[in-house]
């Protein structure tokens, strides 16, 4: 609804013969308002409708387009007919508007069977958003996913050389709008999944900003895999020739086909290159770049293996990860408690955070503190009132790599005194969600710092490997390479 | 009448129809959507990238009939990254920064040089180009104008359609069969697009106007200079055939030359489509059949099925019914056959020539033992014709599908391609045309509006057309070169200035503007560092008779080089003083004497020598004609 009223001097027409369906003003002016809404109902062209559009610059020939709702209300989009390109048009500057027809766009990945071949592995794809397969969104002007195992087939008709796919949507979301809710609901599906008998593994399709915490969440919440559960998604959408969700799909699909492995894993680029995936155990993988295609990266660990069409190369020693063995049934404990937080540490950070978080009720705090595992003295006393007040609070590393060691200096011993409890080489965010799943199903402190310090898969090692260390991991050039040319 | 070069086809009989769509780097600091810089090329290069593209559905939910065929060609894209000019965004791991707003403003000057109307708002599309020459797989590029004009020497109006400003591609470093190799620093490079109507109707009318366009740029002095900076497609058709587009033209000059064979080519298609047809062939049927061979004990005289015989390729035999004189059906030089050859050479990536055979006569490469072998292995009659291709199998199935599909498109006439311009004028297939299904909104970048003070603003910035001045400078008997030259450097308004005040003499000023100026320029001395002030206060000051013509270039060689010295300080610098005739009595007089010292075989010898040695020392200080005269009266002459 239009709130003023325009004055619109423009007029329509409607050439013979064309029929508009009947008016639907949320899809017929979608994103239009204001002067530019007006036009449009002064003049009866609606979006989807070819007009040409008569202004003072002159005429315009083209498909009304819908307009994103965050732009302003001055211009009208149309696609020009002849040359495809879109073009923004002043609303004021329009003298009349004669529609020409209506072809409202049928954006549709051709859809084909999916090929089945009895000899063939089963491989199910839980849908939770994210690009692996999308189309636009003329709302937002964004991406939306978008997918069947036809639509996939259409799409990555390579797949059907892997395994019989079928898909599962869970959920639609961006990848920032998971949260607990969202990974209980995935874990009882993958469980599910398996417990059928007929998958041979499971692909799980997800946003990349928050996909680590996922495959954190899945690592507890489903334990005792008997084949892989591998979680993908793409840094370029799929709606670009260039993206990565291609092959990002092919080479999860294979793992979970073919691979020799029991556990959650993200399976994203290596290198930048078209050439391999890395597969990352769950917890150990963390996104480190904000747009780069080979933005996961294993820390203070080596990933699993290579994967590619070709087959996969393990990284790690044949007993360093968990094997399929599907006579192996899934445990499931989805428990979470919401009330866990994660406390990033700056300097001069003040008692205050700390008080807030215990007066809101939060049960746990992962604090991510700077070198070691340090945190300012000023902070002691809020951090005791909190303990005293049955807090359990955990101390992880801000560096990321490494190790927590509070050991060695005064600080470390005075924080540990307090009753916060280092965890060792255990990831910030894998400390969140590992608290949250522990406060679920416990709150004895005893109990509670037990459970998190026993590794369910690898999110606290033993050791580092001198290689864990390895920043670049199949990056641009390869560290060899990098250090060739740098002549380190 | 008509001007054609080298024949006397009249174009205008047969419909002929000419567009263009020419592309110009301009001048910006940086990349259009990132923050490289721009301009900056080497072929060094510090890292690797390999990708592949796959065809993405269009907004209105089709794919693209260009990106399905580059698809089919599975090719190995390599990209190598130059640290200095190139960043995540050219490698297509970053999305893009805001557009370039100097950029915008540039387009906005030359779109209103070519009297187009600007868009209100501007909105980022991908053009999709899988070939692999832009890494993300898609062009950015965006409509800034549209619906201008500008006027060829006849009078008539040629009618610009759009001027978009986009990012450049990468250069292209090799093709070897699945294996492409672009460098990426040319990419995102800011470039505009000016695209006319098909309406020139001869190849010199679409030559004039190419040039017309092209000056048009260069007089803005917004657009870069230099081999690279400028190119051009080219849409032919002629009556009954739809465009075909010729990409890459090297050179403005060859235009005339290249459509003129082109429109040629297509008159040979439609002849070859006239004749399927009485044939019984109809348009949308798919003649022909495909024979694997079996290689087992097979001997051919040919060398290169000898040769894929022993190294166990495959060979696939495509066969033609009622075929004879099809392939080797002329087009103006080649023949269909080639035609062919250079869509199996793309698509299937055979690309080592000749990359087929065919037993249609002796342009097809094969002996009579191995057609008759080939026609008995593939049950072929008398008048069917066999094409042959071999190579890795995978390989060898795209072609004869490609050749299948491409004898299919003669029956109906002319397909819709971009061809390539070769180096004697013809031209070879390079990718079937691109409609406007490869276009999708960017949305990576949000819709730009554009201020009207902003399009005022840059409309000051906008030249007079190279065209009026040439008109004028003709007026003023300058002589051609000057006429062709000044127009499109920067000093043409100087010029125009000075001359209606009549500060100077036109030629005066034309010489020093456009010749000496392009011709320091070329020698690569820093000419834009003397400021357009400068070089009017010296025009001043040779309209007033204190710098002479004869001094001018050593004058100005090194003023270039001391930018900062006023006109004043430059001649003090040079020790230019004003001559009187005192000084000019003892400059004649010595030179006089040096000259006879040097013992002159003939005494007339004496007065050139002289009038050496005197200009040497006053040059640009006195005119010649003065030191001709004091020279005259003190040897007696």
């Amino acid at each position: 609804m239009n709130e003023t009223t325009f004055e619109i001097k423009a007029t329509g027409s409607v050439v013979e013969g064309v029929t508009l369906p009947d008016l639907d003003p949320a899809e017929d002016y979608k994103g239009y308002r204001g002067y530019s809404r007006a036009v449009l109902e002064a003049t009866g062209a609606r979006v989807w409708c070819e007009v040409k559009a008569t202004t003072d610059q002159g005429d315009f020939v083209g498909i009304l387009l819908p307009r994103s709702e965050t732009a302003d209300d001055k211009h009208l989009v149309m696609k020009l007919t002849y040359n495809g390109y879109n073009v923004g048009i002043k609303s004021e500057s329009i003298q009349h508007i004669e529609v020409l027809g209506y072809r409202k766009a049928n954006y549709k990945i051709p859809e084909k069977e999916f090929p089945k071949d009895p000899v063939k592995p089963n491989v199910i794809l839980l849908g939770t958003g994210g690009t692996i397969a999308s189309r636009l969104d003329y709302r937002t002007g964004a991406v939306i996913p978008a997918f069947s195992p036809g639509e996939l087939y259409g799409a990555v008709p390579e797949l059907a050389d892997i395994a019989n796919m079928n898909t599962k949507k869970i959920f639609g979301e961006f990848s920032e709008n998971i949260g607990p809710m969202h990974w209980k609901k995935v874990a009882e599906a993958v469980a599910a999944e398996i417990e059928t008998g007929n998958v041979n593994g499971v692909v799980v399709g997800h946003g990349t900003d928050t996909m680590h915490y996922t495959a954190a969440a899945l690592t507890f919440m489903v334990q005792n895999l008997p084949c892989p559960v591998v979680v993908v998604g793409s840094q370029r959408s799929s709606d670009r020739p260039s993206s990565d969700a291609a092959f990002n799909l092919l080479r999860a699909v294979k793992t979970a086909a073919e691979g020799d492995f029991g556990e959650v894993m993200v399976c994203m680029y290596g290198p930048t290159s078209d050439s391999y995936g890395l597969l990352h155990r769950g917890t150990r993988v963390r996104k480190m770049h904000s747009s780069y295609r080979s933005t996961f990266r294993t820390l203070s660990d080596t990933p699993i293996a290579r994967v590619s069409q070709d087959g996969f190369v393990p990284i790690k020693e044949e007993d360093a990860f968990i094997h399929r063995d599907m006579s192996r049934k899934p445990v499931l404990n989805t428990a979470f408690e919401e009330k866990v937080t994660l406390l990033w540490y700056y300097p001069n950070m003040q008692a205050d955070i700390v008080d807030a978080m215990v007066d809101a009720g939060y049960k746990g705090i992962v604090i991510a503190g700077t070198g070691l595992g340090h945190v300012n003295r000023p902070l002691f006393p809020a951090l005791r009132r909190a303990v005293k007040a049955g807090v359990h609070i955990f101390m992880t590393v801000q560096t990321l790599w490494g190790y927590v060691q509070m050991y060695v200096y005064d600080t470390g011993r005075d924080i540990m005194e307090i009753g916060v409890t280092p965890l060792a080489n255990m990831l910030p965010e894998v400390a969140y969600v590992k608290l949250g799943w522990v406060l679920g199903q416990t709150q004895e402190p005893a109990e509670v710092r037990r459970m998190m310090t026993t590794p369910v898969n690898g999110e606290i090692t033993e050791r580092e490997p001198f290689d864990g260390y390895l920043v670049f991991q199949g990056g641009l050039p390869e560290l060899e390479d990098y250090f060739k040319y740098h002549q380190v | 009448m008509n001007g054609n070069s080298g024949n006397q086809t009249d174009w205008k009989q047969h419909g002929f129809r000419c567009g263009l769509e020419i592309h110009h780097q301009i001048h910006t600091e940086k990349k259009l959507f990132c923050h490289c810089p721009a301009g900056k090329y080497s072929d060094h290069y510090d890292a690797e990238v390999l990708r592949h593209m796959r065809p993405t559905l269009s907004e209105l939910g089709e794919y693209d009939g260009t990106a399905l065929m580059e698809f089919k060609t599975k090719k190995e894209i390599i990209y190598r990254l130059n640290r200095e000019t190139v960043c995540t965004y050219e490698m297509d791991d970053t999305p893009p920064f805001l557009i370039n707003e100097e950029a915008i403003d540039i387009a906005l000057t030359i779109a209103q040089a070519f009297n187009c109307k600007i868009v209100g708002e501007l909105h980022i599309i991908r053009k999709q180009y899988l070939d692999g020459s832009i890494p993300g797989g898609f062009q950015r590029t965006a409509i800034v104008g549209v619906d201008g004009e500008f006027p060829l020497s006849n009078g008539k109006m040629i009618h610009v359609i759009q001027l978009g400003l986009e990012e450049d591609s990468c250069r292209e470093v090799s093709d070897n069969g699945h294996r492409i190799v672009f460098m990426a620093d040319r990419l995102s490079m800011p470039l505009i697009e000016v695209v006319t109507e098909c309406q020139m109707e001869t190849p010199e009318e679409a030559q004039e106007a190419a040039m017309r366009i092209s000056r048009m740029l260069r007089a803005t002095q917004m657009v870069r200079r230099g081999a690279g900076a400028g190119r051009q497609d080219v849409n032919v058709s002629i009556e009954g055939t739809t465009r075909v587009e010729i990409k890459g033209v090297p050179a403005i000059s060859r235009i005339a030359e290249l459509t003129d064979y082109e429109a040629h080519r297509q008159r040979g298609l439609v002849a070859l489509s006239e004749e399927l047809q009485k044939r019984g062939f109809t348009p949308g049927e798919k003649p022909g059949r495909v024979v694997e061979l079996d290689l087992n004990g097979l001997r051919f005289n040919n060398p290169d099925l000898a040769a894929a015989v022993q190294v166990r390729d495959s060979v696939r035999v495509a066969v033609f019914p009622d075929a004879k004189g099809i392939l080797s059906w002329p087009l103006y030089g080649r023949r269909f056959a080639d035609d062919i050859s250079g869509q199996v050479r793309v698509v299937a990536c055979l690309d080592m020539l000749p990359n087929l055979l065919h037993t249609d006569g002796p342009s097809g490469g094969l002996d009579e033992a191995d057609t008759a072998m080939i026609e008995k292995l593939t049950d072929a009659g008398a008048e069917d014709v066999a094409v042959v291709v071999w190579g890795p199998e995978e390989d060898t199935v795209t072609a004869t599908n490609e050749i299948i599909d491409r004898y299919a498109q003669a029956i109906a006439g002319v397909p819709n391609e971009t061809r390539q311009a070769l180096n004697n004028n013809w031209n070879d297939f390079e990718r079937v045309l691109p409609g406007p299904d490869r276009m999708y909104p960017d949305t990576d970048s949000p819709p730009h509006e554009i201020a009207p003070e902003r399009v005022e603003a840059a409309k000051e910035k906008v030249p007079v057309a190279p065209w009026v001045r040439e008109e004028m400078y003709r007026e003023q008997k300058l002589p051609e070169d000057i006429v062709d030259l000044l127009p499109i450097t920067a000093y043409a308004p100087l010029h125009d200035k000075l001359v209606s005040e009549k500060t100077v003499d036109p030629m005066r000023s034309g010489e020093l503007l456009a010749r000496m100026m392009t011709a320091l320029q070329r020698r690569e001395y820093p000419v834009e560092a003397l400021s357009l002030d400068q070089l009017e206060d010296l025009l001043r000051a040779m309209g007033a008779g204190r710098v002479y013509r004869e001094g001018l270039f050593d004058l100005l060689q090194h003023w270039v080089d001391h930018p900062q010295l006023s006109l004043d300080e430059m001649l003090e610098h040079l020790e230019w003083t004003r001559v009187d005739d005192t000084e000019l009595t003892a400059v004649v007089k010595e030179a006089i004497d040096l000259a006879k010292g040097e013992g002159p075989r003939l005494p007339e010898n004496v007065f050139a020598m002289a009038m050496g040695h005197a200009m040497d020392i006053v040059r640009g200080r006195v005119a010649s004609s003065v030191v001709r005269e004091k020279m005259t009266e003190m040897l007696g002459l």
